[in-house]
């Protein structure tokens, strides 16, 4: 094996050196001036700035597992606010929120409070609306469920366990050092904290996680995994940061409590969970492709307030019902639950409207694309085999399909 | 908030839930769907649905 040594114009050289092969190999030189492209670095890896994915994983198709981590889709509010409740509650699609006591923090879709330098438009504010004292038993977090499908590829629970890389972009006016988690289940909880030492600044929080190899985890329809940003977590379920624990935490030890601060505000937007030990960049998706990611989870039809409303047309099949056929967009997770705001149904005919009573979903037709909705009405004065328009009564109507993990 | 049974042409169909009187949402029976999970976690806590209408599709 020989070298050629080039010297550099003011310093340092650049060894050209050739592998020991058998027989003669030929490589030809770029026939127009450039720069040559940097080949992958002894792990592998080659940079994203040189083209490569930065990961020893190689691949790009669905890098990052959670859904809508730009915050792009708010289906439910529109970007209006959400109070917390005692129950969990969804806000941006797929993302869900809960605390022990209701009404201590807010969250809202947001335009970005200062440009970030990593391109995002949209991020997730999270307003507390009291000094809140979180107690033992308190917890104050927003999370994703991400579904087993989804994660199968890291195959958690065995020997060749995958690790991962969650990362995410940070906007606060409290300074401190932060809690979020990582959890499969109630078995077994990764605890992690973050810390921001400048308030109202832009940063990126990394944080790598090695798979876990103990424990069953999802990997069908159910949910594979959980992670979780905390903003008040009392010490009946936090742990040590930074390793696998057994059991069902939400938060660090000695982490900062957010809600005890009334009127600190956190916009976190760019979260990403991507295989392999490097948080690389985000994953962004086309608005369509990360829509359809969230229709299955929530997929959510507005209705037509006026009189000649095209909104859902329907048929009688009995004086007092009327069924209405829909084609879901995607696939959804499971058979879905049915929400409707009020309604009010119109004989297309005669424009003569009806009060609906409830909605039932018939049993035969509770598909999970293309499930049918039967409104009832009473008494019986519809007139089966005609024709019906279902309208909302607001300008604010909808109806609702779910299936949340 | 109440449960209720829901029927279609004579036969359990799905799970009303009702707030003040209004019905929030018709839950499918299956097991995958974490609302319908919540109701069985309702009745493991000793609650019983409201019965279904005898009548008609509701």
């Amino acid at each position: 094996m020989s070298s050629i040594v080039v010297s550099g114009d003011t310093s340092g050289a650049v060894t050209l050196s050739a592998p020991a092969v058998a027989g003669t190999v030929t490589v030809t030189l770029p026939s127009a001036s450039g720069t040559m492209a940097v080949l992958p670095t002894a792990t592998g890896v080659l940079a994203e700035s040189a083209g490569g994915t930065g990961t020893t994983t190689g691949y790009y198709g669905f890098k990052n597992r959670i859904i809508n981590g730009a915050m792009v889709i708010d289906q439910r509010n529109a970007g209006n606010t959400v109070n917390n409740t005692t129950a969990g509650l969804y806000t941006l699609d797929r993302w869900l929120i809960y605390g022990s006591v209701s009404a201590k923090f807010r969250v809202a879709q947001s335009g970005m409070p200062a440009v970030n330098s990593a391109g995002f438009s949209y991020c997730i504010q999270i307003y507390s609306l009291a000094n809140t004292t979180v107690s033992a038993s308190d917890i104050y977090v927003l999370s994703q469920y991400i579904e087993g499908y989804n994660i199968a590829d890291m195959l958690w629970g065995t020997a060749s366990a995958k690790s991962f890389t969650v990362s995410f972009w940070v906007y606060s006016t409290l300074t401190g050092t932060f809690g979020g988690y990582v959890k499969g289940g109630s078995t077994y909880t990764y605890p992690f904290t973050y810390t921001v030492s400048s308030a109202n600044t832009w940063q990126q929080v990394s944080v790598t996680i090695p798979g876990q190899t103990a424990g069953t985890w999802n990997t069908t329809n159910g949910i594979g995994f959980t992670v979780g940003f905390s903003f008040g977590t009392g010490s009946t379920y936090t742990a040590a940061a930074n390793s696998w624990t057994g059991g069902d935490y939400y938060g660090a030890t000695g982490q900062t409590q957010f809600v005890s601060t009334s009127a600190a505000t956190m916009y976190i937007t760019g979260v990403q969970l991507e295989k392999g030990s490097t948080a690389t960049a985000f994953d962004y998706r086309d608005y369509g492709r990360e829509m359809i990611m969230c229709q299955r989870y929530y997929t959510q039809f507005g209705l037509e307030q006026a009189s000649s409303s095209l909104s859902q047309l329907g048929v009688a099949y009995q004086a007092t019902t009327a069924v209405f056929p829909y084609i879901l967009p995607v696939k959804m997770r499971s058979q879905p639950t049915v929400s409707a705001s009020t309604t009010e149904l119109v004989e297309w005919q005669t424009l003569n409207t009806y009060t609906p009573t409830t909605y039932t979903l018939p049993t035969a037709q509770q598909a999970t694309q293309s499930p049918l909705i039967a409104i009832n009405i009473s008494p019986s004065s519809m007139t089966a085999g005609r024709v019906y328009t279902l309208r909302a009564t607001s300008t604010a109507g909808y109806i609702a399909f779910i299936s949340e993990l | 908030m109440i449960y209720k049974l829901m029927n279609f042409q004579g036969q359990l169909a799905c799970i009303g839930k009702f707030e003040n009187g209004v019905q929030t949402m018709a839950i499918p029976i299956n097991p995958d769907n974490t609302d319908y999970q919540a109701y069985l976690a309702w009745l493991e806590e000793g609650n019983t649905p409201e019965p279904a209408d005898e009548q008609g599709a509701a």
